[in-house]
């Protein structure tokens, strides 16, 4: 049995009381002030008699105070369900009812006052007979409970076993570095499992971590400024952060030295984006993470060279972190040995036994038998990956993200790669649209640099060396805006296609 | 540039590439391959012929193969006009 989370945090502030813990809007919160917040968020949950074992519902915006409530809840060893707070009221209660929370918790009051929480008056414990809990395996070991981000219908939710979130916490801190002194950026907003590392990680460790203010995520000079003034030294982010910090510093020429680790994340970054990475951060060590909510972080790329130009177009995936196994399923449902492509499956020292609502697990989680002997549980990640003749792996695309255009499969992802290697290329978007007599056809929106003179022709030469006929894009859109993106910094690919069809409908 | 070419430059760039202006499109760019011009696509060019030139397009004339490039238009409409004067 490994030591709680909390204890960890405790003997950081034991041992460095004045040492930050957090910076919060320019202003540095101390481990000894933070668990005072959490004590006395913690003394509120003692005293309001909740069922025993029953987990709770954080409905929290990023704050210390949201911080400190969910190191209460860590102490208390109660499991607690994280959910965006973006979700809409009445899929927040589902969720909330899914958990079988008996009481929804949130921060309030400034710093000033008190940590204290307050229980939101509209508990749905009515809803008894939606309720999932406990989780398949126990619900005794269970300390967050996140959820995935629900493309499609009601998010699911992914309870974390304690032991599972203190060795990924572990992994974190020795592969970049992170104990007293080290200052950790937080850009990802808090529910998300993104947060293991820049925030959990780093309060385990007796770091500091800079949170990046939720409402100004979008705003390049507010995030230079903040890893400048805070000095941070380690950065992990989604590959938006990294285009908005090269857009910001190509005006006024300033870098960040203090970074030593710049961590991409959650989406294929550009090369356009990759090769100005050096001069961004002169002292830096590049990374790409492969991971989901499921498992966590499973495989890590390291760049090697960028500096002197060395940018692959195609980001390898990596090679599995220490524990980690993988496989890759071919289309016909075989194990694949050598080069080819297929589903990527994982099982990770850091995963979750399974979804709360177990009927779901059925076709994501599977045991498959190992090599010596014994079986693991693999999640079925639903990203098509390569393996090329040196071992190395590459992301073909999700496997949700292969069309049929003419009959022929067709993925969206492979086309939004060829484009993305034009260099005047800042980011694009492919999708399918419905076509009567094509099935689908390709739609590509892409945004050039400023001073750029693409155009389409220019275009379909550069895609007619690397794409198949049926690859190449029936209709090719060129603007200089940016593309809509989701809540997580990542295309909007859906509402890219809701307003090519509105356009469709209205000059129809 | 004879008129024949310039004219049918013009109808591909108004039609599939607005955003283009008609110096850049080569005459011998592979308007297929490119993705510019498909099946659908094909259609169109052929009814445009058929009104502009005054030309009749059989249907077993109708190879993607003349209509790959600028050129090959071109070609395939002197050559209809060519067979309309002489019957």
């Amino acid at each position: 049995m490994t030591e709680p989370f909390f204890d960890h945090f405790a003997a950081q502030a034991n041992s460095q009381p004045d040492a930050p813990a957090l910076i919060w809007e320019g202003e540095a919160i101390s481990y000894g002030e933070l668990a005072e917040m959490a004590a006395s968020a913690h003394a509120e949950i003692e005293a309001s008699s909740l069922p025993e074992d029953s987990p709770v519902g954080i409905r929290a915006r990023k704050s210390p105070e949201a911080i400190a409530l969910i190191l209460a809840c860590l102490q208390a060893q109660r499991p607690f369900l994280l959910p965006s707070v973006e979700l809409a009221p009445e899929t927040l209660g589902k969720l909330f009812a899914q958990a079988g929370v008996s009481r929804v918790l949130e921060p309030h009051g400034p710093r000033s006052e008190s940590a204290s929480l307050r229980a939101i008056e509209e508990t749905p414990s009515e809803d008894d007979e939606l309720s999932q809990w406990p989780p398949a395996g126990g619900g005794e070991d269970i300390s967050f409970m996140l959820t995935t981000s629900g493309s499609t219908g009601l998010p699911k939710v992914v309870p974390l076993p304690a032991g599972a979130v203190d060795r990924f916490t572990d992994w974190a801190a020795s592969q970049f570095d992170i104990r007293p002194g080290t200052v950790v950026a937080n850009y990802a907003p808090l529910n998300f499992d993104l947060c293991l590392l820049d925030i959990w990680t780093t309060l385990k460790h007796g770091g500091c971590v800079a949170l990046v203010d939720q409402d100004r995520a979008t705003n390049g000079g507010y995030l230079a400024d903040l890893i400048t003034a805070n000095e941070v030294n380690v950065l992990q982010a989604v590959p938006m952060l990294y285009r908005l910090l090269i857009d910001v510093t190509r005006e006024d020429g300033r870098n960040f030295p203090s970074v030593k680790h710049a961590i991409t994340t959650g989406d294929k970054i550009p090369a356009t984006s990759l090769e100005a990475l050096p001069v961004l951060f002169p002292n830096g060590r590049f990374y790409n993470i492969y991971g989901c909510t499921e498992t966590n972080d499973s495989l890590i790329h390291e760049f090697q060279g960028l500096a002197d130009g060395q940018v692959p177009t195609n980001v390898p995936v990596g090679q599995p972190l220490p524990g980690v196994r993988t496989l890759i399923r071919t289309e016909a449902g075989e194990f694949l040995d050598g080069t080819g492509t297929g589903e990527l499956l994982v099982w990770t020292p850091f995963q979750t036994r399974g979804y709360l609502n177990a009927a779901l697990n059925a076709d994501r989680f599977a045991t498959h038998p190992e090599a010596g002997n014994g079986e693991t549980t693999y999640y079925h990640s639903g990203d098509v990956v390569r393996r090329h003749d040196d071992g190395s792996l590459t992301l073909e695309g999700r496997a949700d993200f292969y069309v049929k255009v003419r009959g022929v499969r067709v993925s969206t992802q492979v086309v939004e790669q060829a484009i993305q290697e034009h260099p005047d290329v800042i980011e694009v978007a492919v999708v399918a649209v419905p076509d009567e007599l094509a099935g689908k056809r390709l739609h590509a929106v892409l945004r050039r640099e400023p001073d750029s003179k693409l155009n389409s022709l220019v275009l379909r030469k550069h895609c007619a060396e690397r794409l198949a006929r049926t690859e190449m894009p029936s209709t090719i859109e060129i603007v200089t805006e940016p593309l809509p993106k989701t809540s997580t910094g990542k295309i909007d690919r859906k509402l890219v296609l809701a307003r090519l069809e509105e356009v469709t409908h209205a000059n129809g | 540039m004879d008129e024949t070419t310039a004219k049918i430059k013009q109808f591909i760039v108004d039609e599939f590439m607005p955003d283009v202006s008609v110096d850049e499109l080569d005459s011998d760019f592979d308007l297929l391959t490119g993705g510019v011009v498909d099946s659908l696509g094909l259609l169109q060019v052929v009814a445009w012929l058929e009104t502009e030139f005054d030309v009749g397009v059989d249907d077993s004339q109708l190879g993607p193969e003349s209509f790959r490039t600028v050129d090959a238009i071109k070609t395939f409409v002197d050559e209809a006009r060519g067979t309309a004067n002489a019957g």
